[in-house]
């Protein structure tokens, strides 16, 4: 390539066939070939995003798909603006800030021309393009068709905790009086649900041992704890996250998320950190059988605030 | 042209960590969720069976437990010794009686000893926590033990002579442990607080859970049976055969993590990972910039 065209030129009043308009690549053919294929390839996978959608398919395949096929048309675009495009350099003059009619005439009308007949000489990677940017417009349509899951209307006001559920582990077993030494902690579930996924996202619940003594964590609540047993839910009030971690000495639940700490002896106040509510307490009594149960569901909404709270 | 093997590099990273996505989201969305084994029974944690206790000629315990763990009490013949060490060692704090009341000091301050069981005292001693440095920091941690092993065992014969408690001190018999049940019990009881990687973490007002690596299977045990300071214990929701499995996770897995990534990165977690990737993901992305901006 000589100095020569190598030197910056101004856009206008170039005739067609200056070299500063030629492809930037040495082998526009053999660029246009690749690029062809590239952008075929995103156009493909744009689709079979569709169609993996559509017949509810695994989600790596909806990633691997929607990854692929927006990289594939983004790789076409950056070559095609790399090596088939005019090389230049351009350059444009500083100009006073509102050009002349006439010049704006000019401008628009010479951007117009050019610019399509740009695209009229790369017809096929125009319409390669368009159809894949068309393909994954609709499709990009697709999830609010389905991914924001069923409404959840009243089930998140209750839990399946009920009127004289049995507490049971995570295997099922039912926890009875002496299960648990002071200072322990297990999570527990209302009978029947500690394997559903329900039961595993709303049902989950903290139960700690805290004294043999009768222990009362609030006003109106003086029989919910027997025999130091006292049940949270596990829910954090902030984001839902387990509130998992319990210091013994301390007496305080702490979330793991955003270090919400709930004071287990009196009724689980947040004293530190985003939980705007106390956990919800669950009521337990000791069944003649010595088994643990509650006496009725929680009397608020677990976890995190929604729309329809009170 | 420097530059354009530059560039060719440049694009060969690019392309390269792109034909890699999909293979990671494979990675990632092919896990399969196995059900893990929970056979809890509650006989036998850390408190006798009757059937399975030897006591000596005048009743006290001396043995009791499993295939699982063994617990046994420290030889009562060394009461006489450890009184005289904890009288040097332990009772400027913990009182000449073991009360928790010293002599001078405030009631309250200080742990109360008696009817704590002998897995206890070996615990705190053994792992270097006690005898104190400082006895007014929020959490003891662990260091080099102060005293020997003959002398943690004497000074928890004495205690337990005072008033006689369970769990003795722990001896895990590890060879049967199924270290893979051990991975989903730990998950679900000991990962919240000591993270997955089981490094420790913050907690509340000062306090945090230590890192379990480089710990004696003994003193998991005891730990998970006595729940030393903040840690909750672990007693009937546990069985012996369950903590066997921890203490196999624990001394191996924990101790020697595999890393299948490559990197630990300390175990951290995603702060850490998240600043790896950061700087991966900056790089590649300006390669890929240069790459585009290039002109020939």
């Amino acid at each position: 390539m000589s100095d020569e065209q190598r030197t910056p030129v101004t856009l206008g009043g170039l005739s067609e066939d200056d070299p500063h308009l030629q492809p930037a690549s040495a082998h526009p053919k053999r660029a246009e070939a690749i690029i062809a294929v590239t952008m075929f390839l995103g156009l493909v996978l744009c689709a079979a995003f569709g169609a993996c959608y559509w017949v509810n398919a695994a989600p790596w395949t909806l990633g691997a798909t929607l990854g692929g096929g927006l990289s594939f048309l983004g790789i076409g675009m950056a070559a095609w603006g790399k090596y088939l495009m005019p090389r230049g350099p351009f350059v444009e003059q500083r100009h006073p800030l509102a050009a002349s009619q006439d010049e704006r005439e000019a401008f628009v009308g010479s951007i117009v021309q050019r610019g399509g007949s740009l695209m009229k000489r790369r017809k096929l990677l125009g319409g390669l393009l368009g159809g894949g940017l068309g393909i994954f417009s609709v499709v990009a349509i697709f999830p609010l068709l389905r991914s924001l899951g069923p409404l959840p209307k009243g089930t998140l006001f209750h839990t399946d905790w009920r009127k004289d559920s049995y507490v049971v582990d995570q295997g099922g077993r039912r926890v009875s009086v002496g299960d648990l030494a002071v200072g322990s902690i297990m999570t527990v579930f209302p009978e029947g649900t500690e394997d559903t996924d329900r039961g595993q996202a709303v049902d989950q619940t903290v139960l700690i041992r805290v004294s043999n003594e009768s222990f009362t964590t609030q006003k109106g609540r003086e029989s919910w704890a027997p025999m130091g047993y006292v049940a949270y839910s596990k829910l954090c009030t902030h984001l839902g996250c387990p509130v998992g971690l319990y210091e013994q000495q301390l007496q305080l639940l702490v979330c793991p998320c955003h270090q919400s700490m709930f004071d287990v002896t009196n009724g689980a106040i947040p004293n530190f950190g985003p939980a705007p509510r106390p956990l919800p307490q669950l009521p337990l009594y000791i069944d003649a059988a010595g088994f643990l149960r509650s006496q009725d569901g929680y009397n608020q909404p677990v976890g995190p605030g929604f729309w329809e709270r009170a | 042209m420097t530059r354009s093997a530059l560039t060719r590099l440049g694009a060969t990273a690019f392309i390269a960590v792109l034909g890699c996505a999909p293979v990671l989201l494979l990675a990632t969305g092919a896990h399969a969720a196995g059900k893990p084994p929970y056979q809890t029974t509650r006989k036998n944690a850390g408190t006798p069976n009757s059937s399975q206790v030897v006591t000596g000629a005048n009743g006290q315990v001396i043995r009791y437990g499993n295939g699982a763990i063994t617990y046994t009490n420290p030889s009562p013949g060394l009461t006489q010794l450890g009184e005289a060490l904890f009288q040097e060692n332990c009772a400027t704090c913990h009182g000449v009686e073991a009360n928790g009341v010293p002599a001078a000091g405030t009631t309250g301050a200080f742990p109360n000893l008696v009817g704590l069981g002998s897995a206890t005292i070996d615990f705190w001693i053994e792992s270097g926590r006690m005898p104190a440095t400082n006895p007014r920091v929020v959490e003891a941690v662990r260091r080099t033990p102060r005293l020997t092993h003959d002398q943690a065992l004497a000074i928890a014969a004495w205690i337990n002579s005072l008033s006689p408690a369970y769990p003795a001190i722990p001896t895990v018999h590890l060879a049967n442990a199924n270290v893979s049940d051990g991975a989903a019990l730990f998950a679900e009881n000991c990962a919240s607080c000591h993270t997955i990687e089981g490094i420790g973490d913050a907690l509340a007002k000062s306090t945090f859970s230590p890192s379990l690596r480089h710990i004696p299977a003994t003193q998991v045990a005891e730990a998970i049976r006595t729940g030393p300071a903040n840690m909750p214990r672990f007693t009937g929701n546990l069985s012996d055969y369950q903590v066997r499995d921890i203490v196999k996770y624990v001394t191996t897995e924990i101790e020697h993590p595999r890393n299948p990534g490559g990197f630990g990165l300390g175990g951290l977690g995603p702060v850490a990972e998240g600043f790896v990737g950061l700087a991966l993901g900056v790089g590649v992305l300006a390669l890929a910039g240069f790459w585009v901006g290039e002109r020939q």
